[in-house]
């Protein structure tokens, strides 16, 4: 018992051995008999791997191919090399689109694990029915298509017949919108917060569950508040689940991509088409059809993604605990 | 286990490979597959006939396919509605770019024309006999579809530009005659708003196409396209006129005499209703696209009527064209010939034109309606009986001349919208916006492979 | 009972009530946490209280109402606007409800199955190209997947699959994180004595999977098969990309296509706008229900990522 608590309980403090390690240690020293079964270890991959090769790494392979050619409408094709990417990184609508994910990202995750995390310590602490029937209403966005979820805060959003309007009428002055271009960035943070915050929460929840409860009957002992042992024991104990969401948060939204693609027909021009380098990639493509550049901004932003999320590993000093 | 990895790997450089080789015989004019006619929204009359297959979003589509499948025994539409405008283009580019997955024909707005035609998208079909119908269209409807010689669309629908006015709004504030020029608009919006009444209209940064229209209005022509090579291009959006129409509606913003809301949104349309506009610069399917909303019933109806479009020079009314759409046969159809057949067919018998204009659905570009007594004297229910085909729509369908739409619209349209929502958040001038505009589009055209010339 | 191992513990322990109450004496700030944790409800709550008002409205009542967005309007029109969901241009809806559903199942459990197996590979096996693999499955996760979208159409169109159920249900199987889930729950609940004892009994390396090893994966792979299917559910691009044939549109591009002729008010006279909202209602159910009746399943699941 005792043992396998120990897996979900990293020490913060100790740097941590990545988890497959003890396995491979062992099986290096049974290495003739675990040779024997890579055959079958093949055979458990593969039907994935074929899945994975046809759908992800040929369709790239080709991306990245047409990624080093040109193409004009009235040029037709040419190889050129690198040079989309240089384009893409001297590119004003892209490194605009990209700075901005980047500030979004800084700011919205923070919110985020905020959010998530008092939700998830709060909901750890109570047990009543009440705080069962929370758990789910917070989650319930999760099960909302993140298209239809955008469009339902579009009419929520609508300074004429939304509820803000109801709200602004009381106080006698007019309504807000929160996707004028002053307010874009808080009306965006917003709807993503509501669909994923719950879902962030959950994880967290559940890391939390999965803490042995006689390390707080002892922390009582010592006299811990229920606030010292929610900052002190429990958030460290689950940082290894914190980790894992900010990862994910930071990936999708260096993606950002559908809620304002959505919100774009109500935004009145605050939200173009080069708004984030996604949607920029996919207008390049589909609206302006050059599948070429918009290949090269998509793997000038993967390259972005790959970087900031290095850069946050280092910076957690987590590094390899999740890429290993 | 060497041989494995291997293997897959070069399997997957063999996809690649594959992927690559139809990429590059795909996308050019020559190469033909013919498209999928076994998924068909509609159902097919006559089993035995060749199908052709057709993409198409008016909404009495359905009407108008079984309407043309009992009409012919050698060919059979297979239609499919695969979304409005972007929705569409999104797909049609996505097949253009691979090279497959266009249907035969396909309906398309047409400014949208050029962009797919310098692709090498469309077929020019005038050599499949297209020209057997330019008699049935105005001037410009046929000027709209064509290049030079070169044809690559059938018209359909279209929009002539008008001014749909709030009659209570204008009784209110005392305007008795609906402005005929646009000095007279300016000052008439002036007057209601300093007695305390709504805003007179809208510039909408999501409406590029109709501020293009308005440009034309005033003289402005921007793109030219060399009718011996399409890619020679004339680019000129910095003119006087393309100035002065912006700077126009700069102004008219700045004194907060309209709205600044983008259009055909679900906010803009209950304004409509609230009557937050006096007045909507639209064009001939407007009604219909009104009516739709449910504005012109309950506490919006019978308030309604419509005039000419304002002119900049009275004594030389000019008429512009707002959106319609057409039917185009793409390059990967295997029976052009058909398939122009169908384009030329389809929309085009009596039942289906009349069921659009009857039900609102379209304003025809065929001349066998707009010259039948029956449209022509229609009283039109939105506008509490006028007879707004007789007094305004047909008039200025007949006038227009066409216009040149460029193969960079959907670009130039995306900075348009962008230098209008600059604009209607103050902070640049009409006129400035004209020259970033230019300088924007003509480095943009450049870095397509155009020659351009300003 | 080899089950009663760790990550069974978790979900066991998340439906069952703990008899631990820390806060229960502290009233000032127990009524603190509730009104925290009221407001929160709140807050998630209001937009999906929004779609259930509006979707009794009538176009008129949608958007010139007269009792404000979040309180039903004099008429009340939820019966009349599902007849009309259900029966708009032939009942299109119900097939888009049942493409998704389709779509969703086979997808998801496809997806479910080729990432236990390739879990438990890359957790138990050791094999030339191993860390490789892996290292690519996890780089995968940072393409943004624009870049996917025409080289699959042209490889699936090759095949002649583009515009069939295939055509959104084999991409849909790849599920690169599925398999990072499984392998990394795997690799924590399945321990190789248990493997290594069934070998020396004489079981193959097939019936040792299904015999010893899956039953122990069990609540990975419920949580897994939820998520797989939600991303499914929940794909909107993917779908719009290779389909042009309505009639197999999963319910978020029927619903995109709606909004789009909607915003043009170009569907001859009926309003959509009504229908879209009362469609978006009746398509979150299926997940909602999902979810509420399977939480004792994926709820304690959901830790895996983190259990290392």
């Amino acid at each position: 018992m005792a043992d396998s608590v120990g897996l979900a309980l990293p020490a913060p403090a100790v740097p941590r051995e990545p988890a497959v390690r003890p396995l491979r240690a062992r099986s290096f020293k049974r290495g003739a008999a675990k040779r024997k079964h890579s055959f079958a270890g093949w055979m458990f991959v593969l039907p994935f791997m074929v899945i994975f090769a046809i759908f992800l790494v040929a369709p790239l392979a080709y991306a990245f191919y047409l990624s080093l050619f040109t193409k004009g409408l009235a040029t037709g094709t040419t190889f050129t090399g690198l040079a989309q990417y240089v384009k893409a990184f001297t590119d004003p609508s892209f490194l605009k689109g990209a700075w901005f994910v980047i500030r979004f990202a800084v700011v919205l995750i923070p919110v985020q694990m905020f959010v998530s995390l008092a939700a998830a310590l709060l909901l750890d602490a109570l047990t009543s029915r009440y705080a069962k029937f929370a758990r789910l209403m917070i989650f319930l966005p999760y099960a909302i298509p993140a298209v239809i979820g955008a469009l339902m805060w579009s009419f929520l959003y609508s300074p004429t017949f939304g509820p803000l309007q109801n709200i602004a009428s009381v106080f006698g002055t007019s309504a807000i919108s929160p996707l004028s271009p002053d307010n874009v960035f808080g009306g965006l943070m917003n709807v993503v917060t509501w669909q994923w915050a719950g879902y962030y929460m959950i994880i967290i929840f559940a890391a939390l569950q999965g803490i042995d409860p006689t390390i707080y009957e002892a922390a009582k002992i010592d006299g811990a508040t229920p606030i010292q042992i929610a900052f002190r024991i429990k958030v460290p104990m689950v940082s290894s689940a914190l980790l894992l969401i900010l990862v994910f948060a930071l990936i999708g939204t260096l993606q950002f991509f559908t809620e304002p693609q959505v919100l774009q027909v109500v935004s009145n021009g605050a939200i173009t088409p080069d708004f984030t380098p996604n949607m920029y990639a996919y207008n390049q493509a589909f609206a302006y059809a050059n599948f070429n550049y918009a290949s090269a901004i998509s793997f000038s932003l993967g390259i972005i993604v790959f970087i900031a999320v290095y850069i946050f590993l280092f910076a957690t000093r987590k590094r390899g605990s999740i890429l290993k | 286990m060497k041989k494995k990895v291997l293997l897959s790997g070069l399997s997957a450089v063999a996809l690649v490979a594959s992927l690559a080789a139809c990429a590059s015989d795909g996308g050019t004019a020559s190469s033909t597959s013919a498209a999928d006619t076994t998924n068909c929204t509609n159902k097919i009359v006559n089993e035995s006939a060749p199908r052709i297959a057709v993409w198409a979003w008016y909404p009495n589509m359905a009407t108008v396919v079984d309407n043309f499948n009992k009409l012919h025994t050698d060919v059979q539409v297979c239609w499919n509605n695969v979304g409005q405008g972007d929705a569409e283009y999104t797909k049609v580019q996505t097949a253009i770019s691979a090279g497959k997955g266009l249907p035969d024909v396909v309906m398309l707005e047409s400014d949208h024309l050029s962009s797919y035609s310098i692709q090498g998208g469309l077929a020019d079909i005038s050599q499949y006999g297209a020209n057997d119908v330019k008699k049935n269209f105005s001037a410009g409807a046929w000027a709209d579809v064509t290049q030079g010689d070169a044809v690559y669309g059938i018209p359909v629908d279209g929009g002539p530009m008008a001014l749909i006015y709030r009659t209570d709004v204008f009784t209110k504030y005392g305007i008795t005659t609906p402005p005929t020029t646009w000095v007279e608009y300016a000052a008439d919006a002036a007057k209601v708003k300093a007695a305390g009444g709504p805003v007179f209209g809208d510039l909408a940064s999501n409406v590029p196409s109709m501020i293009m229209a308005l440009q034309i209005q005033k003289g402005a022509q921007p793109f030219q396209i060399d009718k011996s090579d399409p890619k020679k291009l004339t680019i000129k959006l910095d003119d006087q006129a393309s100035k002065d129409v912006l700077d126009y509606w700069a102004g008219l913003v700045k004194t907060n005499v309209v709205g600044v809301k983008d259009q055909f949104t679900t906010d803009y349309i209950s304004g409509v209703v609230n009557g937050d506009y006096a007045t909507y610069v639209s064009a001939a399917w407007a009604p219909g696209y009104l009516s739709g909303a449910g504005v012109g019933t309950g506490a919006s109806s019978g308030v309604w009527a419509v005039a000419p479009l304002p002119q900049w020079n009275a004594s030389n009314p000019v008429s512009v064209n707002w959106g319609g759409s057409s039917f185009a046969v793409t390059s990967q159809s295997a029976n052009k010939q058909l398939a122009t057949t169908v384009a030329k067919g389809l929309y085009a018998d009596a039942d289906s034109l009349a069921d659009g204009w009857k039900n609102q659905v379209i304003f025809p570009l065929n001349t066998s309606v707009l010259s039948s007594q029956e449209f022509i004297d229609n009283k039109s229910a939105f506008f509490s009986g006028q007879t707004a085909n007789k007094d305004v729509y047909i008039p200025a369908e007949t006038a227009y001349k066409g216009a040149v739409y460029s193969p960079i619209t959907v670009y130039y349209y995306a900075q348009l919208t962008a230098a209008i929502a600059k604009i209607n958040q103050g902070q640049i001038s009409g006129s400035d916006a004209a020259t970033q505009l230019q300088k924007d589009i003509v480095t943009y055209a450049q870095g397509q492979g155009f020659t351009v010339t300003q | 009972m080899t089950t009663a191992r760790t990550p069974s513990r978790i979900s066991a322990r998340a439906s069952s009530s703990r008899t631990r109450r820390p806060a229960s004496r502290f009233s000032t700030r127990n009524s603190l946490a509730y009104l925290f944790l009221t407001a929160l409800i709140l807050y998630f709550l209001i937009p999906i209280w929004w779609l259930v008002v509006a979707s009794t409205k009538d176009v008129g009542g949608l958007f010139n109402g007269t009792s404000g967005a979040l309180w039903f309007d004099k008429t009340f029109a939820f019966i009349p606007n599902l007849m009309q969901l259900f029966t708009y241009n032939d009942g299109i809806y119900i097939h888009w409800l049942g493409n998704s559903l389709l779509y969703a199942l086979t997808g998801g459990f496809g997806a479910t199955v080729l990432a236990v197996l390739a879990g438990y590979g890359f957790a138990k096996y050791n094999f030339k190209g191993r860390r490789l693999m892996f290292s690519l499955l996890l780089g995968s996760v940072m393409v943004p997947l624009t870049a996917l979208v025409i080289p699959t159409f042209i490889l699936l169109s090759n095949v002649h699959m583009t515009d069939t159920i295939w055509a959104v249900i084999l991409p849909s199987l790849l599920n690169p994180f599925g398999v990072y889930l499984m392998s990394v729950y795997t690799s924590n609940a399945v321990p190789d004595e248990l493997l290594d004892a069934a070998r020396v009994d004489g079981a193959g390396e097939i019936r040792t999977f299904f015999q010893v090893a899956f039953p122990l994966l069990r609540p990975a792979f419920v949580t897994v098969l939820l998520l797989s299917v939600v991303a499914t559910w929940n794909n909107y691009f993917l779908p719009l990309a290779m389909l042009s044939n309505s009639k197999l549109f999963p319910i978020t591009v029927g619903l995109g296509l709606w909004e789009g002729q909607a915003s043009a008010n170009n569907s001859g006279g009926v309003s959509l706008w009504g229908l879209i909202i009362i469609g978006s209602l009746v398509s979150i159910i299926p997940l909602v229900i999902a979810f509420l009746t399977l939480q004792k399943y994926w709820q304690g699941g959901l830790a895996i990522g983190s259990l290392k």
